[in-house]
């Protein structure tokens, strides 16, 4: 009896059912040949994972180990809903204004000792609008391609449930990070929230590292379907953030 | 948060270092792997109200992991080769060391096709089955077992099949 390739791989990979099985385990005890090619394919699995292993033995960096130590709501961070917030979080809202006082400063020492141009964010009619390097940064940076020194790193971009682009974003150096919808007006900030910077953490705030949790939270309150992938990402910049038509 | 538990994150933190894995069987370098961990796991945190009690968190994982290379790392096309090589570079004062018997399995899993070295990630580094491989990737079982057979066969001849180590 002869066997194809794939099936001896097959056999090798515990993917062949019972009677199949016993006819390769028979073939291989009894044909030099079989017995050869079966243990090529044993000898290449091996091969791999001795040269995979080692790395599950390999101490975790704390950016991961942080990324998801970081998400429970028992570490509370400073939040300022810039919107619509609940009535029930009034109370916590009045504390947020306290805390976006804050912020503000520091954004606009931030920015004010960087640059001549604006701050990042602008009160305009009741909305917080995306200024400055902000505004450039979320008009133009796509994630996967960010200046590595940016002042401003973009991180996850979707559409909301109002068929608005959304795009979260840090602002390196004031240690906070929020979430900002592309609206009539320009970039609407939704929520920013200012985490105290924490030493193992700091050299690597990067776009992709764990947002404030309270700035997720608002992302998966507004986000329908799935975050755009980078192709997705290049295409809505393209068309200028405008809002997708909703069907 | 988007509710996560203590357990899941204490779930997910078990799993990294399976994650580190399979990244660098995709990415070749660690810091390109473990960028591409770092991704997916933000992704996975946005997403995790998709996730059911008693969901296969190991596969939703490997999934976003692997989606994540395809749309993001690997548009980066970083210098990973210029790595591999240094990384080569500082091994050859010391052959007897673990690393210098990794990287030629590395380095050959890195000349693979995509298609590939993914299947041959999953199944035979990870271990899962063809089926857990095929709904991961989103394609038939019938094609991971001919993107098997071929990067086997590819990394056989790159790696010396074991006919050659016999006297």
């Amino acid at each position: 009896m002869t066997f194809s390739e794939e099936t001896l791989m097959a056999y090798v990979d515990g993917e062949l059912d019972g009677p199949t099985r016993e006819q390769v385990a028979r073939a291989v005890a009894a044909d030099p040949e079989v017995a050869r090619r079966v243990t090529a394919h044993q000898a290449l699995r091996e091969k791999l994972r001795a040269g995979f292993d080692p790395i599950l033995k390999e101490p975790v960096p704390t950016r991961l180990l942080s990324l998801v130590h970081n998400t429970p709501a028992s570490k509370p961070a400073q939040v300022l809903p810039f919107r619509k917030p609940p009535a029930r979080q009034r109370v916590w809202v009045q504390w947020g204004s306290l805390a976006a006082s804050f912020v503000l400063g520091a954004l606009a020492w931030h920015f004010g000792t960087q640059s001549t141009s604006s701050g990042p964010i602008t009160a305009k009619q009741g909305e917080f609008i995306a200024t400055g390097a902000l505004q450039e940064a979320l008009d133009g940076q796509l994630a996967a391609n960010q200046p590595p020194a940016a002042d401003v790193l973009v991180g996850v971009s979707f559409v909301s449930r109002q068929g608005e682009y959304c795009r979260t974003f840090r602002l390196r150096g004031a240690d906070a990070a929020g979430l900002a919808c592309h609206e009539s007006q320009g970039w609407t900030v939704q929520v920013m929230a200012h985490e105290p910077a924490s030493q193992d953490q700091g050299p690597y705030r990067q776009a992709a590292s764990g947002l404030p949790s309270a700035v997720l939270r608002i992302v998966t309150d507004t986000i329908a379907g799935e975050p755009l992938d980078a192709a997705a990402e290049a295409q809505a910049r393209a068309g200028g953030w405008r809002a997708k038509p909703q069907h | 948060m988007p509710a996560i538990s203590e357990a899941l994150s204490a779930q997910i933190i078990e799993l990294l270092p399976r994650l580190r894995r399979f990244a660098r069987s995709l990415a070749g370098n660690v810091s390109d792997a473990d960028d591409l961990v770092q991704v997916a796991i933000e992704r996975a945190l946005v997403k995790c109200d998709q996730l059911h009690a008693g969901a296969p968190l190991a596969g939703w994982l490997f999934g976003i992991v692997r989606n994540a290379w395809i749309d993001e790392v690997r548009a980066r096309t970083r210098r990973r080769r210029v790595f591999v090589a240094e990384e080569l570079g500082e091994q050859v004062a010391d052959p007897n060391s673990a690393h210098a018997q990794i990287l030629p399995v590395q380095q050959a899993m890195e000349r693979l096709p995509d298609e590939q070295r993914e299947v041959i990630g999953l199944v035979l580094i990870e271990g899962l089955s063809y089926r857990e491989a095929a709904d991961i990737i989103g394609v038939p079982v019938g094609t991971i077992t001919s993107r098997l057979a071929r990067g086997r066969e590819a990394l056989q001849n790159m790696l010396g099949g074991s006919e050659q180590e016999q006297p």
